[in-house]
C-alpha cells in the first residue's frame, strides 16, 4: 500500500531516515527549519502510523538571565564582602553592613546567601567570615562555574554539569530561588526512532505530494495544481472586520420612502425650500392671523423678501374662500385677506406647500404624487427638535378619495416600511377634515407610536385651484422612522455624522 | 402645547357612572383627544387667591400661583392628590378643554346621551354700559360680552377646573389673552350697573388680583405685577387701558390684564359673572360660548346680561343652536362609508349633534360654541368618529397610476453608487448655518447669493448653505480622532438668490466630496472627480482656479458646454487651522443639475 505524505512530512522523516538512529524532535525542528507544530503533528503522524517511536524524558535546563553577565563579573554580593570580611575579622553587623552600603554592596543579600553558602556566620550582633568562607575567596562554587558554562552556550542541562565535576545537586539548590541570575525549567526531551517497518515503508511506499496554502497564476494554469494539495483550514475561525463605504442610515429611510411610493404608483414631485406664505399658509385655508404662521414657529426671509403670487384669477378665489368662503360652501373666515402676507418669503414649515402646487398644477383626477423634503420649524437644536427635518408628503386625487381609501393607502405603505399593524385615530388638522392620525406598532419596544397626520383636504383648499374631487393628504415625519429603526435617542444624533457608527449600523437593519 | 389634566373621579362624577380608567382613556382617543399620559397630581392652595395648583407627583411644589402670581418663600401647602388622564389640548376643539366639555362629549360616545345638550337660558337685570372711547385707538378693545352662571358653591377643585379653562381658552381662542381674554368674578362683591370704560394709566389706583391691601395704577401692574409684566406688551400701543368697573366705583378688572382681589372668585362662590373683552367679535363670543356651556355641564344654571353699545343693545350669551345642511350621499362618498339614513343620523347625535331630514337633505343643529364647523365636511368628521375609527375599512383607490421618480433623484442615486463604489461613505448635514461656518471660516466674504432668515432662535440657522464644504469639513472635524484616510461625501440641494424666480430662488443639487489624509493631494481628488465624470457619460475641461478656501495653484475648476460644473482643489492651510484639522484634505464640489 502507498502512503500520501506532504513534503513536510517527507522532509521530517527523511531526516530520520538519513540518522539511522534516533534523534531529539528539537534537533530536527532545528536541521529542518520547519516550524515546531508542523515537525510534532508529522512524528505524532508517524507514531499513530506504527512508523516510529517517540521516548519522553524530561531533563532540566539552566539559564542564566540577561543580568547573570554582569552580576557574577562584578562578583555576587556574598563574594564581594569577603575580603573585608578576612580583613576586618569579627566585626559588629551595624559596621559591616555600613561598609557594605558605602561599596554598593546589597547587604541583605549578603545575608542571605552567605548563610546559604556557610561562608559567613552570625554571632550576638557580630559577623564572621567561616573557614569555609577563607576557601572559597579564591575558588567559585558549584553554582558559579556552572553558569559560567551555561552562559557560554545559553543553557546547559543539568545532567551534563557531571562532565564538568560539578555538583548538580548544589546547583539546584542554589539557584533554584535565585531567580534574578538564573532559571531552571524542566524540559521534555522527545526522542525519536524509526521502526524496523517504519524504516521499509518509508524507503519504498512513500508518495510525497505538495502541500501550499495558496496556489500560483502558473500552478492553476499549467495543471500543477493536480499535484498540490491545499491544506485544510478551521474554517470555523473568525477573520478580520470589514465594513464597505456606506449611504447615510437617515438616507436609507428616505430612499425606503421613496421606493414605497413609486411602487404604489406615485410620481415624485418637488417645490422650492424658500416658499411664499401663499403656498405654505393661504392656499391650505391658514388664516393670516393663525398662530401657526407666528413668528414664533416659522423662519421668515430677509432675503428673498418677497415671492411672486400666482394667477390673479387664482388669488382672487383664495382670498374669497378666505373672507367668505368663495363657491365652496364654506362660510370662510370673515377677515380680510392680505396680498402682501401672501406675499411673504418663509422656509417651508411642511411639504404640504409641495403637495399643494402639483395639485394647482393638476387638479384633475386621478392624480398620486409624493415627496421627500426638508421642512423647518424655527425651533432651537435640542434632543427632541431639529430647526430642519424631512418630511414624506403626498396627495391622491381621486373620484374614489374618500376616508377609507386614505387609512388603506397608509396602511399600505407602513407594512412596506416594517410596521406590521398599524391603526388610526381621529385628529383635528386645520386644513383636512376629517383628519387622522397613523399609529403603528413597534414590535421592539412592545409599544403603539404616533407616526404622523393625514385627512382629506376641506373644500376650501381643493375647489380655489379648480379640484373638483376629494384630495387624501398625508405629512409623515422621516426621521421618526430613522431613529426608531437605528435606535437613536438624541435626533442630533442623526446629523451630527460619527462615521465609526454609519460603519457598524447594518444596512438592512 | 398645554396639557389639560382631568382628575379621573371627577369625570365620572359627572358621567355618573364609574367608567375603568382604560375605557375612558380608549374613549378620548376615539373621539380624537391627544392623552399624553395617565398620572397622579398633587394639589397645592395659593394663600393669596386660595386656588389649587397641581403639580405632577415628580415635581417640585409650587412657590408661585399659576393663576393670580402671588409669590411665596415657602412651598405652597399641600391639599390633596387626584389620579389625572392628561391631554394635549386641540387648538381646534376649546369646547374639549376641561371635564365638563369633555363629559358631555364621552356621555354621548359611550351612549348616556345623544344630540345636542339642552340649555336654558333666563335674562337677569344686570346691565353693562360700554363707552365708546374703547372703540377709539388710544384703547382700542371694541367687544365685550358677558353671562350671569349660577354654580353650586365653588370648592378648591371646581375653582381650579373654573381657572384652567380660563386660562386654557386665553391660550386656544384669545392668542394669549390678544384677541380675547376672559374676567370672572363673585357677582355678590358686585353692584350691578357695570361700565365697560377707560382708565388713565396713572391717574387711578385699584387693588389687583394677589396683593390684597395694596393699591396699584395700572401702570405700576404692568411694571411690577407678575402678570401685569407678563402681558404688559399688549398695552404698548395705548394711551388710555380698559377698566371694568362697578356702580359702587369698584374695579372688577383691567382687561386683559388682570382682575382686581376685592372682586374675586373664591372658594363658597356660588354667582359668577363673567365678562369677555376683546379685538373681534368671533374670540369674544366663542370664548364665553365655550366657557359658560362648560359651566352647564358642571351643574350651572346661565342668565343673559344686557350689553349696552353706543350704537346698539343686545344679550349675551345666545346660546342658541346653528344650523347646517348636509348630504346624505355625499357623506358616504366624502368618507368612503356605507350606512343607513338611521345609522347616519344615530352616530351624528352620538357626537352631541341634532339631524332631522330636510327636503333631500339633512339639517344638523349644533351648539354655539363649535366655531370650528363652517362645512359640511365638519360634520363628516364628527360623523366619521361617531362611526369609529377601528371600524372603517381599510381600502385602496382603484385607478391605476403609474409612478415616476424625479430626475435629479435619480440622477443622485447613480452618484450614489459610484461615490460608495469608490469607497466613500455618505454624510448628511443641515441646511442653515451661521455666517461665520459658512463663509468666514473659509476666508470667504458673505456676498448676496445666499438666503438670510429674519427671525432665527439663533445665529446658527441665518443663512441657508449655497456650498457643501461646511457639511464636509465639520464632519471631518467630529471624526479627527479616528484613523485617516477618511472618505466621505454629502448630496444635497443649496439654495441661491435670483430676483427674477418666482420665490426669489434657485436650488441646485449638489455633490461634496472630500479626502482626509496625510497623503490626500490634489491627483488623489481628481482621480475620483474624473472617476465620476467618465462613468456620468460626461466630459469637462480643467482650468486653474482661485478660491479663497483652496490653496493658491492647488485648486481648478471643471466645466462644459452643457452645464457641467465642478470645483476641486486643496483645503487652504488656515481653514484647516479653523476647523482644528491636522491632516490635509482635497474637496471637491459638483453641481449635479437644477432642481428649482
Amino acid at each position: 500500500m502507498e502512503h500520501t505524505i506532504n513534503e513536510a512530512q517527507w522532509q521530517v522523516l527523511k531526516k530520520l531516515l538519513d540518522a539511522k538512529g534516533a534523534l531529539s524532535a528539537l534537533q530536527i525542528v532545528t536541521d529542518t527549519g520547519l516550524d515546531h507544530p508542523v515537525v510534532m503533528g508529522t512524528l505524532l503522524y508517524g507514531q499513530e502510523q506504527g512508523w516510529l517511536t517517540i521516548v519522553e524524558s524530561s531533563r532540566e535546563e539552566l539559564i542564566p538571565t540577561e543580568k547573570a553577565q554582569s552580576l557574577l563579573q562584578q562578583g555576587l554580593p556574598e563574594r564581594r564582602i569577603l575580603p573585608l570580611l578576612q580583613e576586618k575579622g569579627r566585626t559588629a553587623i551595624r559596621e559591616i553592613a555600613q561598609l557594605s552600603q558605602e561599596k554598593g554592596i546589597p547587604f541583605n543579600e549578603v545575608i542571605k546567601w552567605g548563610s546559604q553558602r556557610s561562608w559567613i556566620q552570625k554571632d550576638k550582633g557580630e559577623l564572621e567570615i567561616t573557614p569555609k568562607g577563607k576557601g572559597a575567596v579564591n575558588h567559585p562554587d558549584e553554582d558559579e562555574r556552572a553558569l559560567e558554562l551555561a552562559m557560554k552556550s545559553g543553557s546547559v542541562f543539568l545532567d551534563e554539569l557531571s562532565e564538568h565535576a560539578i555538583d548538580a545537586e548544589r546547583v539546584k539548590l542554589l539557584l533554584s530561588t535565585r531567580t534574578e541570575i538564573a532559571k531552571i525549567k524542566s524540559r521534555k526531551i522527545r526522542r525519536v526512532k524509526l521502526t524496523e517497518s517504519g524504516e521499509t515503508i518509508l524507503k519504498k511506499n512513500i508518495k510525497v505530494t505538495k502541500e501550499r496554502n495558496l496556489l500560483t497564476s502558473d500552478d492553476i494554469t499549467s495543471g500543477e495544481w493536480k499535484n498540490i494539495r491545499l491544506r485544510p483550514y478551521d474554517v470555523t475561525l473568525a477573520a478580520e472586520q470589514i465594513f464597505p463605504a456606506k449611504i447615510h442610515p437617515m438616507q436609507k429611510i428616505i430612499q425606503e420612502t421613496r421606493k414605497a411610493f413609486l411602487e404604489m404608483g406615485f410620481t415624485e414631485i418637488v417645490s422650492p425650500q424658500v416658499e411664499s406664505a401663499f403656498w405654505d399658509f393661504d392656499a391650505l385655508f391658514q388664516p393670516q392671523d393663525h398662530p401657526a404662521r407666528d413668528m414664533q414657529d416659522t423662519f421668515y426671509l430677509e432675503r428673498p423678501k418677497s415671492a411672486q403670487l400666482p394667477d390673479e384669477d387664482i388669488v382672487e378665489r383664495v382670498k374669497q374662500t378666505h373672507e367668505n368662503g368663495w363657491e365652496t360652501g364654506s362660510t370662510g373666515w370673515g377677515y380680510k385677506w392680505s396680498h402682501a402676507r401672501a406675499r411673504q418669503v418663509v422656509l417651508r414649515t411642511h411639504t404640504t406647500a409641495t403637495s399643494i402646487r402639483a395639485m394647482a398644477a393638476n387638479p384633475n383626477p386621478p392624480q398620486k404624487v409624493f415627496c421627500v423634503g426638508k421642512v423647518y420649524r424655527n425651533e432651537a437644536l435640542s434632543y427632541k427638535h431639529l430647526p430642519e427635518f424631512f418630511q414624506v408628503d403626498g396627495i391622491i386625487i381621486d373620484k374614489d378619495a374618500n376616508l377609507a381609501t386614505l387609512l388603506g393607502t397608509l396602511k399600505e405603505f407602513y407594512n412596506k416600511m416594517g410596521f406590521k399593524q398599524v391603526r388610526f385615530k381621529p385628529a383635528f388638522y386645520p386644513y383636512t377634515e376629517p383628519s387622522a392620525d397613523v399609529i403603528g406598532y413597534l414590535e421592539s419596544k412592545d409599544k403603539w407610536i404616533e407616526l404622523g397626520g393625514s385627512g382629506v383636504f376641506r373644500p376650501e383648499v381643493t375647489l380655489p385651484f379648480g379640484c373638483k374631487v376629494p384630495v387624501l393628504a398625508w405629512g409623515l415625519g422621516q426621521e421618526r422612522l430613522a431613529m426608531i429603526r437605528f435606535d437613536i435617542n438624541d435626533i442630533r444624533e442623526l446629523y451630527w455624522t460619527d462615521l465609526d457608527k454609519i460603519k457598524e449600523v447594518s444596512l438592512c437593519r | 402645547m398645554p396639557v389639560v389634566a382631568i382628575g379621573v373621579k371627577r369625570l365620572n362624577d359627572l358621567l355618573g357612572k364609574e367608567y375603568a380608567m382604560d375605557t375612558l382613556v380608549d374613549a378620548l382617543e376615539q373621539l380624537g383627544c391627544d392623552v399624553e399620559d395617565v398620572a397622579l397630581l398633587h394639589l397645592y392652595q395659593c394663600p393669596a387667591c386660595q386656588t389649587p395648583n397641581d403639580k405632577l407627583e415628580q415635581e417640585d411644589p409650587p412657590k408661585r400661583c399659576d393663576f393670580c402670581g402671588y409669590e411665596d418663600e415657602q412651598p405652597f401647602e399641600k391639599i390633596g392628590s387626584d389620579k389625572v388622564i392628561r391631554l394635549d389640548l386641540l387648538a381646534d376643539r376649546p369646547d374639549l378643554f376641561d371635564a365638563g366639555g369633555l363629559s358631555r362629549a364621552l356621555k354621548g360616545y359611550l351612549g348616556l346621551e345623544q344630540g345636542l345638550s339642552q340649555f336654558s337660558v333666563k335674562d337677569s337685570d344686570i346691565s353693562v354700559e360700554v363707552d365708546p372711547a374703547l372703540l377709539e385707538k388710544d384703547t382700542y378693545r371694541p367687544y365685550i360680552v358677558c353671562a350671569l352662571v349660577t354654580m353650586p358653591p365653588l370648592d378648591q377643585n371646581s375653582l381650579r377646573e373654573v381657572m384652567r379653562l380660563q386660562e386654557n381658552l386665553h391660550w386656544g381662542i384669545g392668542r394669549d389673552r390678544k384677541l380675547a381674554s376672559i374676567g370672572v368674578y363673585d357677582m355678590d362683591t358686585l353692584c350691578n350697573r357695570i361700565r365697560y370704560s377707560t382708565v388713565d394709566p396713572v391717574d387711578f389706583k385699584f387693588c389687583p388680583l394677589g396683593m390684597p391691601g395694596i393699591q396699584m395704577t395700572p401702570r405700576q401692574i404692568l411694571e411690577e405685577h407678575p402678570k401685569g409684566m407678563a402681558y404688559a406688551h399688549l398695552m404698548e400701543p395705548y394711551k388710555r387701558y380698559p377698566i371694568l368697573i362697578d356702580a359702587n366705583d369698584q374695579v372688577l378688572a383691567m382687561p386683559p390684564i388682570i382682575n382686581s382681589e376685592e372682586t374675586k372668585c373664591k372658594i363658597g362662590s356660588t354667582r359668577l359673572f363673567i365678562d369677555v373683552t376683546g379685538i373681534t367679535q368671533d374670540a369674544t363670543v366663542s370664548s364665553l360660548d365655550t366657557l359658560v356651556s362648560a359651566l352647564i355641564e358642571l351643574g350651572g344654571r346661565v342668565e343673559t346680561v344686557e350689553m349696552k353699545y353706543p350704537d346698539r343693545t343686545i344679550r349675551t350669551p345666545d346660546l342658541a343652536s346653528h344650523s347646517i345642511d348636509i348630504g346624505f350621499e355625499d357623506a358616504k362618498q366624502w368618507l368612503g362609508l356605507d350606512f343607513t339614513p338611521e345609522e347616519f343620523m344615530s352616530y351624528i347625535r352620538k357626537m352631541r349633534l341634532d339631524v332631522a331630514p330636510k327636503g333631500d337633505m339633512y339639517e344638523v343643529h349644533y351648539p354655539a360654541f363649535r366655531t370650528d364647523i363652517r362645512h359640511e365636511v365638519d360634520i363628516f368628521e364628527d360623523l366619521a368618529i361617531g362611526y369609529g375609527f377601528s371600524r372603517i375599512p381599510m381600502k385602496l383607490v382603484p385607478n391605476l397610476t403609474i409612478g415616476k421618480a424625479r430626475e435629479e433623484e435619480i440622477l443622485s442615486q447613480t452618484v450614489r453608487e459610484i461615490m460608495t463604489g469608490l469607497g466613500f461613505t455618505e454624510v448628511m448635514s443641515l441646511n442653515l448655518q451661521s455666517l461665520e461656518r459658512h463663509f468666514y471660516k473659509f476666508r470667504m466674504g458673505p456676498g448676496a447669493e445666499h438666503v438670510v432668515v429674519e427671525n432665527p432662535k439663533t445665529q446658527e440657522q441665518k443663512i441657508a448653505r449655497t456650498h457643501m464644504m461646511t457639511g464636509l469639513l465639520e464632519t471631518f472635524q467630529k471624526n479627527r480622532r479616528k484613523a485617516v484616510p477618511q472618505h466621505i461625501f454629502e448630496l444635497g440641494n443649496v439654495i441661491h438668490i435670483d430676483a427674477a424666480a418666482e420665490t426669489g430662488t434657485h436650488e441646485y443639487r449638489h455633490l461634496g466630496f472630500g479626502i482626509i489624509g496625510p497623503e490626500s493631494g490634489y491627483a488623489q481628488g481628481r482621480a475620483v472627480l474624473d472617476a465620476l465624470i467618465r462613468e456620468l457619460d460626461l466630459k469637462g475641461e480643467y482650468k486653474p482656479a482661485d478660491h479663497p478656501a483652496f490653496y493658491p495653484g492647488r485648486c481648478a475648476e471643471v466645466s462644459n458646454d452643457s452645464g457641467l460644473w465642478a470645483r476641486i482643489g486643496e483645503i487652504h492651510p488656515e481653514v484647516l487651522n479653523n476647523f482644528n484639522l491636522a491632516h490635509p484634505i482635497v474637496l471637491c464640489e459638483l453641481r449635479l443639475i437644477q432642481v428649482i
